[in-house]
């Protein structure tokens, strides 16, 4: 607790478990942190706080007590600060899209939303990067670049809203990684502000640094290294040309062969995504695009790069959709076309609205070529839980997308998705895959992590995250495990327990 | 197994990685010896100058493939796996791990990743952090953890694997790796390039930054490099200017319209002279530029890490100081072989403080690459502390808490 007279920091006390609203220390705090951020950069009344309650993953939900909006590193750093002095816990929220619940302030405390701090400070073409604030919403920086030839590559489905900031913390990835790399891949430095309110910069602009790649232990830290407040990042020389296909293929396991043999050709596809029969379905209701409604699966296939070699490589990736028995394929020769075709795989999730009031959207990964054993498996979920699984995703790194889908007012059918995800992703793990390829583990799948890593991989984990976050005053809870859960092989938790665990 | 005496320093040859921690373990509760990891034992003067003394932990046998499936183009291998075996296993299959490594019938993966060892591809294909999915390693106390996993796509838990790249064997002693592949493309060509000036050069390279081609390389080298590497490479190709080299891949008819593209848009820079180089012969001058960063005989190599804007003015100075200079030019990354007449300390210490002077010291670093033992213990590795430096201390402290690890070569990083 704080000493209203000196204002002594005492490092060693622990995090407040609960901020009485009303209180003299809530009440202190206000008047510090609208000192620093102003009468306009602060919510704390209960209604308006409600919206920062969850992120993309709604199933646990959880108010944090005060969100701040700074807009310099420095309102940052003195925030970081304050809420050390009060012993007040904190987190960073970019745009909140998280599949998650990273940006779930668990025990509450404040919340630092940095959608203010979203401006370009540097393009540089020659040395291919860009300095940018944390809330710097993805594509903003893509459209910025248009007309120079360049382009930011990583592209998260929610590139649209989602942050830099938050793709850094995510490591987040998208549909074109299989040939462009996640966010790791592109971050060269970063400046942050650390759990303790030092700031920090890692990296820098230039194509590596001498020492540890410590930008590179960062990118992926979902929360828990502090709080990143600018990002140089590498720009990628645009494609001069794509060809975009829709293949229809009667089962999961052709288009699989299909893609696996594209591939052993050396055709790397820069986006190779896949929806199954359920969302095929719940597309083709929403917004006809002329789908056979019963398909067992649809390939999007994209090629991209010098005009000269397209026109082979598509030859060759039509003759091996036929080879392996592709009923029909649709080919977009302009950018109209193309347009039309992602519009099917971007508003896949919008279709799913039509389908339930609720989703929840998984994210295992597998090895390629496990795919049709994991779909299967989902399949089978679906059919022994009763619940309706649809799925698209990214088919090109393996990684799965199945999507839940309940109405979240009903407390039977939520304990029936956390038991069924729960299913899908030990499937995932015992096919050699993984949790999570690019959601993170925020509060999630954090049970996970002692089936995934053995008590000396998360101890060391720890002794990395305690470097940056000592008190785990910093987006507590996240990615590993409280001690002495290690030993933990089943999940146990239910719904009531996962929303409020302070 | 006991250890071996070699030369000053002793060697421990582990078996397994579980003999190998198991050493460590009893060496950090009993011996407290300096341990030093050592793959092909290429890298040396950067790693372990052979002034100190202890134990070299050698990974010539932990070299076996644990998985390899082939279709989901992903291999784990051991860490002293050498990386012209591993080349061999996966090319056989039409794929490549497409990194650059000199002496490759020597240097193993995990040195690679120990000292980040990269060349002319990494611009269009990165380097070894953006290939390596998955890693176990032994901590400073024996503790063998893991990071990743074998799938090309996995955010569970931090990202372990990065802080080992680069870390010189400072923080863990690498012992597994998993490593995402690429097929290998159909075809390989290079242009060669002569221009008079260093400012034709950067003018050339400017332009490669809107080229309609897509270069997998950009190699630059002055004169007295150009020659070494054209005679290593047993080419007749002109050497007695400023040369740029650019390689293209894929099919082959992309592959010719791309240098046929390239020379057509760089004559606007009157080339002296324009030679492209194909098949077997584009190659041998591939695997020069590759090798000639550690070819040289010369006392002191050298290693700047600059922005590409800035680093003309850098080779200018440094062609001037009689420096055989290579560049992967379009990431900014220069090596320099520092000549003959280099032969003292003082002698050295005056060439670096010519070349710093042309660097900003925000946005660039000189560091030693390579250099004779003798001199290793008085020349820093790193002439300017890199971002970042004080976490990397406390990286340090938890990995290593009795600084066994290489512990002279991690000083120097931190305590400049």
């Amino acid at each position: 607790m704080v000493d209203d007279t000196s204002q002594t920091i005492n490092l060693s006390a622990p995090v407040l478990e609960k901020l009485e609203a009303g209180s003299r220390p809530f009440s202190l705090l206000i008047q510090k942190l609208t000192g620093i951020v102003g009468k306009t950069g602060i919510l704390y009344n209960a209604d308006e706080l409600l919206v920062y309650e969850c992120d993309g993953y709604i199933v646990d939900k959880s108010a944090p007590d005060i969100v701040v909006f700074p807009t310099t590193t420095e309102q940052v750093s003195a925030t970081v600060k304050i809420c050390n002095e009060f012993n007040v816990p904190f987190l960073a929220r970019g745009a909140g899209t998280s599949l998650s619940g990273g940006c779930l302030p668990i025990g509450g405390g404040v919340m630092i939303v940095l959608t203010r701090m979203k401006q370009i400070l540097e393009l540089n073409l020659r040395d291919r990067y860009a300095i940018v604030e944390p809330g710097m919403v993805n594509l903003h920086l893509t459209n910025a670049l248009k007309g120079t030839g360049y382009h930011y590559a990583p592209d998260p489905s929610s590139q649209g809203s989602c942050t830099i900031g938050g793709n850094i913390a995510t490591n987040s990835g998208g549909p074109h990684t299989l040939k462009y790399g996640v966010t790791t891949n592109h971050v060269l430095g970063l400046e942050a502000v650390l759990p303790d309110g030092t700031i920090i910069e890692l990296g820098g602009p230039t194509a590596e640094v001498p020492g540890y790649d410590l930008h590179g232990v960062y990118v992926g830290n979902e929360g828990t290294f502090g709080i990143c407040t600018k990002a140089i990042v590498r720009l990628t020389r645009d494609p001069e040309a794509h060809r975009t296909m829709l293949a229809v293929f009667q089962t999961i396991g052709d288009a699989t062969r299909a893609i696996s043999e594209i591939i052993a050709e050396g055709i790397i596809p820069s986006a190779l995504e896949m929806m199954d029969h359920g969302i095929i379905q719940a597309v083709e209701e929403a917004f006809h695009f002329g789908f056979p409604l019963d398909a067992g699966a649809v390939l999007l296939i994209e090629v991209d790069g010098l005009e000269v070699a397209m026109d082979a490589e598509v030859s060759k990736i039509l003759e091996l959709c036929n080879k392996n028995n592709v009923r029909e394929i649709q080919r977009a020769d302009t950018p109209e076309e193309r347009m039309l075709i992602w519009k099917s795989r971007k508003q896949a999730f919008g279709a799913i609205g039509r389908l339930s009031p609720s989703y929840c959207t998984q994210d295992g990964v597998v090895p390629r070529t496990r795919l049709p054993e994991i779909l299967e498996f989902i399949e089978q979920t679906s059919a022994k839980y009763g619940l309706r699984i649809v799925n698209v995703f990214h088919a090109g790194d393996g990684n799965v997308h199945p999507i839940l889908l309940f109405d979240e007012r009903d407390q039977g059918q939520i304990q029936l998705v956390l038991e069924a995800s729960e299913e899908i992703l030990e499937k995932c793990l015992e096919l050699g895959g993984s949790v999570t390829g690019e959601h993170g583990i925020g509060v999630e799948k954090i049970n996970f992590m002692s089936r995934i890593f053995n008590e000396t991989d998360l101890a060391t984990m720890e002794k990395v995250r305690n470097i940056f976050n000592p008190r785990q005053i910093c987006s507590r809870d996240k990615v590993l495990p409280p001690h002495g859960s290690g030993n933990a092989t089943k999940v146990t938790q239910t719904h009531p327990a996962r929303r409020a665990p302070h | 197994m006991s250890p071996l005496s070699s030369g000053s320093q002793e060697e421990f040859v582990p078996a397994s990685q579980t003999e190998l921690s198991r050493f460590m373990t009893e060496n950090a509760a009993v011996d407290h010896r300096q341990l030093f990891p050592v793959g092909g034992r290429t890298s040396l003067a950067v790693c372990c100058p052979a002034s100190q003394t202890g134990i070299q932990l050698c990974t010539s046998q932990l070299n076996r493939v644990v998985d390899y499936p082939i279709r989901d183009l992903t291999i784990t291998v051991e860490a002293g796996m050498r990386i012209d075996e591993l080349i061999k296993i996966v090319s056989a299959e039409g794929q490549r791990l497409p990194l650059d490594v000199p002496q490759s019938n020597r240097a193993t993966i995990g040195g690679v990743i120990a000292t980040n060892i990269n060349g002319p591809k990494r611009f269009s294909y990165g380097t070894i952090r953006d290939y390596v999915i998955g890693i176990s390693a032994i901590d400073g106390m024996g503790n063998l953890f893991k990071s990743g996993g074998r799938v090309v796509k996995n955010v569970a838990g931090y990202d372990l694997g990065k802080m080992l790249v680069g870390s010189l064997g400072t923080l863990a002693v690498i012992s597994q790796v998993s490593l995402n592949l690429r097929p290998k493309p159909q075809s390989m060509s290079m242009v060669w390039f002569q221009f008079d000036s260093c400012q034709t050069i950067d003018q050339a390279l400017e332009a490669v930054v809107t080229s309609g081609t897509r270069p997998i390389a950009v190699e630059y080298c002055n004169a007295k490099a150009a020659s070494q590497i054209a005679a290593e490479a047993r080419l007749e190709l002109p050497a007695d200017h400023h040369t740029l080299c650019v390689c293209y891949e894929g099919p082959e008819n992309e592959v010719r319209w791309q240098t046929d593209k390239i020379a057509s848009e760089w004559n606007q820079f009157s080339p002296l002279h324009v030679q492209t180089v194909e098949n077997e012969e584009a190659t041998r001058l591939y695997d020069a530029f590759t090798e000639y960063q550690t070819s040289s005989d010369d006392p002191v190599t050298i290693k700047a890490i600059l922005l590409p804007s800035q680093m003309m003015k850098f080779i200018e100075t440094a062609t001037q100081l009689n420096i055989a200079v290579q560049a992967h030019a379009a990431d900014g990354i220069v090596f320099g072989h520092l000549p003959d007449s280099a032969s003292s300390l003082d002698d050295v210490q005056q060439i670096f403080n010519q070349l710093k002077t042309t660097i900003d010291p925000k946005t660039g670093y000189l560091n030693i690459y390579q250099c004779e033992s003798d001199w290793s213990d008085s020349l820093p590795l790193f002439c300017s502390p890199p971002a970042g430096w004080d976490l990397m201390k406390q990286f340090k402290n938890a990995l290593d808490p009795e600084h066994l690890l290489n512990s002279q070569r991690f000083n120097e990083l931190v305590e400049i």
